[in-house]
């Protein structure tokens, strides 16, 4: 017993000081459990899937979209009261100042977007495979995107290529000026254009026509008409694309990627979202913001296609009363509530700046899965660029580049012969007016009135509060200048 | 008790002569009755001396009538007793609570109180006892200087904040807690009764535990069975019912009506209720939604030891139903332990240890928008709980976030189980007179599971919880983490006066996990019985990349010398480096040093005849202690953020990158000063102890504002963290206790204790200068901001100065158009803080802050005959609260401080008019912010015990029944339910969105044991 006990207690005493010993350093030297971002890209796969990410934060473009025909003369803010989603407000009103939750939003999603392309072209040549050249152009399509989004709304932005910007560099970089983003904006696009086919084998995918009709209107945005009409001409005669003959179901759920859709940014209602996480949702949240506030309806009945909101994003009596008479884009355009509602025996609360109109192509629809919060999971698509824009930018081109009038009207009047209207034979100013004019109203309430104003220099006349010279562009969140280490001009008049 | 004490001691006076010497036996047992083995009994000056067997019994011969007989005992005051000629004895010996001798367990070890050197603070099983907490923190609160406990809510089952000297990071300021050497992050799963004592180690002395004792640590020892005791068996059971401290006093209906329309008409539009007179008093949401709730408890304990082993075997069940949705949010725990220890072979001590514990619990949604309570305040008092045809009503028209709480009851099903198996075993070897060798294993598995279901449901057209489609969600996390130990201590004594103690070590720690989940759609039936993802559709998986996992480990090397000369000079010094998973290859290991030095006056000649006082000691120490609480893998970019896209229809999983990495992150460093003194007057009778101590905390570990050029704000993605600032809290800690023992039936104590905290950001290294949180009403955010020079956490907002009385006051002041509407007569004046002519967003300062400049514990206890008393008050002075359970929109309802309001020139300087129309007076000011500052009688007990004579008939140890009322009342100004709101968030705690009140419990319980 007493030998046991000795040999126990030396073992004890052994064990302990072996476990002691071999402790060494090593334990505490383990991988993460995930993968490590800097070790990816090691098969076709690789790509694919970052890919995948790269086009996530063309869904957080919605609030490009609502916020810039909020901007414009076409829509008020609206909401439930003066401070819902102040942010908002502002920019309706065009008091916008440097400290906007909403424009820092814009500002740093897009970054995001651009660092997601960025991250694929930075291990653009670390695993070679067939087809890589169709990711890189997606790529690059993506990172223009997003990029011309910036320099619409922002000016001058820093311009990173083919590295994400890492923590520590933000100190480092500076704005650089829009014409140099632009540059490398065609550059990319030339590129996406050279490389993609008109036809995916998937719907959603960039395509060369996506690729052709944005480099159009980059150029159109300054003004290079020539080379907007030309590239902007091969979409027509060489794209697939078509107008759509009815155009009252162009904005239902079950015609997306119709034929008259060049590009169009794909949403869904199968996952949930909150409002912790707006940019994260797979749906659009534009739509269930601009519904109508408290929507009822009785189950079933002819009303039942709509489904309530939050009442943003209201058209305005002036841009209604835009529309002639036998105009079919108008009612399909823009739903008159009052009318509407007594109609089909539907109840409905007035929100912030009631102005009874509703932005119809985008209110929710019914019938989906309504996942919740199923005002942030509505999974109507955003035609980003219709073929009507793409014959509409390219009368503009011909048009204002003097370089072939009756082409000119040709496009227009396919677009206005499609909406019931006569056909127009305007030429010169005139007919730049006349193409301004259908412009607004075949693309009211997708987000584009309000740069298109600025390109042309119109903005000051038509939306109330702009300043010429100030509100071409939007102030610079002024955090984003203080986080970059207050090096940066805030853009002028802000 | 002690009353027979004192019987026995009078009966036995007799007349025996002085000289004659005599035998004398007795008996020896604690104050309730239990026989104490192992009690010293000698004559002083003599060397005649014996000790007490199993049973309590001694005898000791050669005693002189009229000579004097010690008793002592370790944790028990030495009490003498004078020999009559009956040589019959029995005593009673009273647990000395705070025992100089009493040895306080300071992390790998222990030490004599007398011999502490740090600010330690401890809480015994006697006063959790009194306080019949249902959660171990409860035990906390107002017992010890320097230790904040706010409840994150008032239901059943939710967690309690321990702040130990403040808040010292924006991050995570948990302590650290230990629970017989094992880490355990949850303290629900602990049974309060199970508990001998709590060790709070507040200053730099907790550096034993180096890159986790920045926060404190917290070290609990659970009671096992003693040697050479009998088997005994403990048995608490209590029950009772709880209660609302307080409801709002909301606008009924006919109040509310005239109030609507008065806000109608302001804005120009038609009344909404024309006829007043019908409108009664409606319903009172808030009286539907409480409701008194059950409690019960139910533990026992068996306890034992032989002349080698010791053991205990126990179980306890606690279930709680809820003051809002009794059932609905019930939580009930389970737990069953078993502790063995045994001497193997001599000198070497084998011990373990097991617990399993299951908790179920169910919540409504709290806390929150939209939480019950919210929409109890809000929903309008005009409509009732159902309908004519029995359904329940809809709240049409006030707001898309108010909704019938009564049906969001209904509507709420979930459940969450947690599963735990924690564990210890340990050898103990003493060698060669002076070593002894130890080494423990500790480990803890959890398995918490979620089951979640969400049915259709209609509210109210617009509203954000209406759901068209049913969902039901599972989830399951399991943790897994052990902890090896082992130690080598040498203990020695040197020329009789240096007393030496060394400990080396060392100690690895490792926690691995995982988590999983799945989310189904239509539930059949759209009924809960149904839930369960078999009978779901459109099932996805809420990692569709794989379950995240997790392995955090920790290795660590420590030495600690204690050093004293006669226990009177006394110092100590602690070195500990540790590697931690947590940072990058550069910065994962550090050193943490710390001393510390005690100087016992009462010991020296010049104070050795101030009668006065009994013990002083002065002590400080100082150390660098580490906080390594953020996530793992924080150095590297993972790609473990959402990168989802719709292609062809169906939604892609592709990848994208997490948070963003920072390969430059080190633990953040706390430099933590304290200096006091332990002291006691006229005969023990006064203990007093008071501290002042200085902690800065630098390379805060925080996640800064960062620039969105970085792509933080991408879906899955964040900010990096970073080492980013210093904060420094500094304060003054102060605790009185004083015993007295009036007649032999009477005696009482009283304890008082106070903690001053003063809390400064020093820099915030973001070239912004601040970081910002909360969030108040719908979508105002940076309410709440770390700024240099200010309390962190201090609410950033805008300050008012009275109401627009006329149109030239309005027309006088600078334009507050910005803030979204034009002022109005009867609108709340902000100031124009930077005086640029215009209110805005800059304007907003700093209006209040949530941290207590003083918190107060205020504790009595009295004893009566049989009968016992306890009351504990606490006090928190200066916190400020932010309203923000109010949601101000034309049909919600209000409380009757809005009948104050503004309707004409000269009514109202404080409360703003009401109307429809757009104005600002919800943009966040100091209107919102209220003083917080409360007392509260946390807890009231009176108790009675059956006379042991009684009991022993029976064979029954003890017998106590007792009634108590925690939280009977709360004194303060604070209009919402309860001042302690705090979500605990460092930067955005104190805004309260309709804090659960902590309940009224009543309680009746009886303990016995045999």
């Amino acid at each position: 017993m007493k030998d046991l006990s000795k040999i126990v207690k030396k073992c004890f005493l052994g064990i302990l000081l072996i476990t002691t010993i071999s402790c060494s350093d090593d334990f505490i030297d383990v991988p993460p459990t995930q993968e490590n971002s800097e070790d990816y890209f090691n098969s076709e796969e690789d790509y694919q899937n970052a890919l995948i990410g790269a086009y996530d934060l063309l869904q957080s473009t919605y609030l490009n979209v609502m916020l810039g025909e909020i901007a414009s003369d076409n829509t008020l803010a609206g909401g439930e009261s003066a401070t819902d989603v102040s942010g908002i407000q502002q920019v309706d009103d065009m008091i916008q100042t440097p400290v906007n939750a909403q424009l820092r939003d814009i500002w740093s999603w897009m970054f995001a977007g651009v660092n997601r392309a960025n991250y694929i072209m930075e291990f653009q040549d670390k695993t070679d495979f067939e087809g890589k050249d169709l990711v890189l152009a997606q790529a690059r399509f993506l990172r223009a995107y997003y990029y011309f989004e910036l320099v619409k709304w922002f000016g001058d932005v820093p311009l990173v290529v083919d590295q994400r910007i890492l923590f520590g560099q933000q100190f480092e970089i500076d704005r650089t000026p829009k014409a140099e983003v632009y540059a490398q904006i065609e550059q990319d696009l030339i590129y996406a254009a050279d490389i993609l086919p008109y036809f995916q084998a998937e719907t959603g995918r960039v395509t060369k026509g996506a690729a052709q009709a944005l480099l159009g209107k980059v150029y159109l945005f300054q003004d290079k008409f020539s080379e907007s009409a030309n590239v902007l001409e091969s979409v027509i005669n060489n794209g697939p694309y078509d107008l759509l003959s009815d155009y009252s179901t162009m904005f239902e759920n079950d015609n997306e990627n119709n034929i008259e859709s060049v590009f169009e940014v794909q949403y869904t209602d199968v996952q949930g979202a909150g409002f912790g996480c707006l940019q994260c949702s797979e749906g659009n949240v534009a739509v269930g913001f601009s519904g109508i506030r408290n929507y009822s309806v009785e189950p079933g009945s002819v009303g039942d296609i709509f489904k309530s909101g939050f009442s943003f994003n209201v058209p305005v009596q002036e841009v209604y009363d835009a529309f002639e008479e036998n105009d079919i884009r108008r009612d399909v355009a823009i739903l008159d509530i009052v009318t509407w509602a007594a109609e089909v025996n539907a109840t409905y609360v007035e929100g912030y700046e009631h102005t009874g109109f509703y932005n119809r192509k985008y209110l929710p629809r019914t019938g989906g899965l309504n996942t919740g919060d199923s005002n942030l999971t509505n999974p109507n698509n955003y035609r980003s660029i219709r073929f009507a824009d793409v014959l509409l930018m390219a009368a503009e081109a011909l048009n204002r580049g003097g370089i072939d009038e009756s082409r000119a009207r040709l496009y227009l009047n396919r677009v206005r012969v499609r909406a019931n209207l006569s056909e127009v034979s305007s030429s010169g100013t005139a007919l730049t007016s006349d193409i301004y004019q259908d412009r607004r109203l075949e693309l009211v309430g997708e987000g584009h009135r309000f740069f298109d104003l600025v390109r042309t220099n119109r903005a000051a006349q038509e939306i109330e509060g702009f300043m010429t010279g100030k509100n071409e562009v939007f102030p610079i969140p002024s955090i984003e200048i203080n986080l970059t280490g207050n090096r940066w001009e805030q853009n002028p008049g802000y | 008790m002690r009353q027979s004490y004192f019987l026995v001691l009078f009966l036995l006076i007799s007349t025996l002569a002085y000289n004659q010497t005599l035998e004398v036996s007795g008996n020896i047992t604690n104050v309730n009755g239990l026989p104490l083995s192992g009690v010293t009994v000698y004559q002083p000056e003599t060397n005649n001396g014996v000790i007490s067997d199993f049973d309590g019994n001694f005898v000791i011969n050669n005693i002189k009538v009229g000579s004097d007989l010690e008793f002592s005992f370790l944790g028990f005051i030495d009490k003498i007793v004078k020999v009559n000629n009956n040589n019959m004895m029995n005593v009673i010996l009273t647990e000395d609570l705070e025992s100089l001798d009493e040895v306080v367990v300071v992390g790998y070890g222990t030490q004599k109180k007398k011999e502490l050197t740090g600010a330690v603070s401890i809480v015994s099983s006697q006063t959790i006892e009194d306080l019949t907490p249902t959660r171990v923190e409860q035990a906390l609160q107002g017992q010890v200087s320097g230790v904040n406990i706010t409840s994150q809510s008032g239901s059943p089952g939710s967690a309690l904040n321990i702040r130990i000297r403040g808040i010292s990071t924006n991050g995570d300021n948990r302590p650290l807690i230990l629970v017989d050497g094992n880490v355990i992050e949850d303290l629900s799963v602990v049974t309060p009764s199970d508990i001998e004592t709590i060790t709070v180690l507040k200053d730099a002395t907790a550096g034993i535990y180096g890159v986790r004792a920045a926060n404190g640590v917290v070290l609990i020892t659970t009671k096992s069975g003693k040697l050479n005791s009998e088997l005994k068996l403990d048995v608490n059971i209590y029950g009772g019912f709880q209660n609302t401290t307080r409801e709002l006093p909301a606008l009924n209906a006919t109040e509310y009506g005239l109030l609507i329309n008065e806000s109608f008409a302001a804005n120009g539009q038609d009344l909404v209720y024309t006829n007043i007179s019908e409108l009664g008093k409606g319903t009172d949401w808030q009286n539907e939604v409480f409701q008194n709730a059950l409690i019960l408890n139910q533990d026992f304990t068996l306890r034992g030891g032989t002349k080698k082993s010791t053991y205990a075997l126990g179980s306890s069940l606690l279930t709680q139903d809820g003051i809002i949705g009794g059932g609905k949010s019930n939580f009930t725990r389970y737990n069953t332990r078993l502790s063995f220890n045994t001497e193997i072979f001599k000198n070497l001590n084998f011990k373990s240890g097991l617990i399993y514990t299951g908790t179920r619990r169910k919540v409504l949604p709290e806390n929150s928008l939209g939480s019950v309570l919210f929409n109890a305040l809000n929903n309008s008092p005009v409509l009732k709980v159902k309908d004519e045809t029995g359904q329940y009503t809809i709240s049409e028209g006030l707001g898309n976030e108010v909704i019938n709480p009564i049906a969001q009851i209904e509507n709420t099903f979930n459940k969450t189980n947690v599963e735990k198996l924690s564990g210890n075993f340990g050898l103990n070897y003493k060698f060669l007179n002076h070593f002894s060798a130890e080494s423990n294993i500790q480990f803890n598995y959890a398995k918490v599971e979620g089951e979640f279901f969400n049915p259709v449901a209609f509210y109210g057209s617009g509203k954000v919880f209406n759901r068209d489609r049913s969902e039901y969600s599972e989830t399951k996390s399991t943790f897994n983490d052990y902890t090896f130990d082992a130690v080598i201590n040498y203990e020695n004594t040197i020329n009789e006066n240096h007393n030496l103690k060394v400990t080396i070590g060392t100690s690895v720690f490792k926690t691995e996990g995982e988590f999983s989940g799945s989310i189904g759609f239509d539930i059949p039936g759209n009924s809960n019985e149904n839930a369960s993802l078999e009978n779901a559709t459109d099932i996805t998986n809420f990692y569709p990349l794989g379950n995240p996992t997790f392995d955090s480990r920790l290795l660590s090397y420590f030495g600690r010398l204690f050093y004293n000369y006669k226990e009177k000079y006394l110092f100590s010094a602690i070195i500990r480096r540790d590697g931690s998973t947590k940072f990058g290859p550069e910065n994962r290991f550090g050193y943490f040093p710390t001393a510390s030095a005690g100087w016992v006056l009462s010991d020296e000649s010049f104070l050795e005849n101030a009668e006065a006082i009994s013990f002083l000691k002065i002590r400080s120490s100082y150390g660098i202690l580490g906080n390594d609480r953020i996530p793992d893998y924080r150095y590297v970019s993972l790609l473990n953020g959402q990168g989802e896209y719709v292609i062809n229809g169906e939604l892609v999983v592709g990848i994208a990158i997490g948070a963003l990495s920072n390969p430059q992150i080190k633990w953040e460093q706390q430099q933590s000063f304290d200096i006091g003194f332990d002291a006691r007057l006229f005969n023990n009778q006064v203990t007093i102890a008071a501290d002042y101590f200085d902690r800065k905390t630098k390379d805060l570990l925080l996640i800064p504002e960062i620039s969105g050029t970085l792509g933080g704000t991408a879906p899955g993605s964040g900010a990096p963290i970073i080492n980013g600032g210093d904060v420094r809290n500094s304060g003054f800690e102060f605790q009185i206790g004083y015993n007295h023992q009036v007649t032999d039936d009477l005696s009482f104590s009283l304890n008082y204790n106070f903690t001053t905290l003063e809390n400064e950001v020093l820099s915030v290294d973001n070239s912004l200068g601040y970081i910002s949180g909360g969030s108040f009403g719908i979508g105002q955010t940076d309410v709440a901001r770390m700024e240099v020079g200010l309390p962190i956490g201090y609410f950033n907002g805008l300050k008012t100065n009275g109401i627009f009385q006329n149109q030239a006051e309005v027309d006088a002041h600078p334009s507050q158009v910005a803030l979204g509407a034009i002022a109005q007569p009867g609108d709340l004046r902000f100031v124009d803080v930077n005086n640029d002519g215009v209110i805005d967003e800059n304007d907003k300062t700093n209006i209040g802050n949530p941290i207590p400049d003083i918190t107060m514990g205020f504790n009595v206890t009295l004893d009566y005959k049989n009968f016992d008393f306890q009351m504990y008050l606490f006090a928190s002075i200066g916190n400020e609260l932010v309203r923000n359970y109010e949601r101000n929109l034309s049909l919600t309802n209000r409380t009757i401080y809005d009948l104050g309001r503004w309707t004409g020139e000269g009514t109202s300087n404080e409360v703003p008019r009401v109307t429809t129309g757009a104005t600002s007076n919800a943009v966040f000011s100091d209107y919102f912010v209220e003083d917080g500052s409360y007392i509260r009688a946390q807890n009231m007990q009176i108790g009675y015990s059956f006379p042991k004579s009684k009991l022993d008939k029976i064979g029954v140890d003890k017998l106590r029944i007792y009634t108590s009322v925690s939280n009977a009342f709360t004194l303060t100004k604070y209009r919402g339910y309860d001042p302690t709101a705090s979500s605990g968030n460092p930067i955005g705690g104190g805004f309260d969105n309709g804090f659960y009140p902590t309940p009224r419990t009543f309680l009746l319980g009886v303990n016995f044991k045999l």
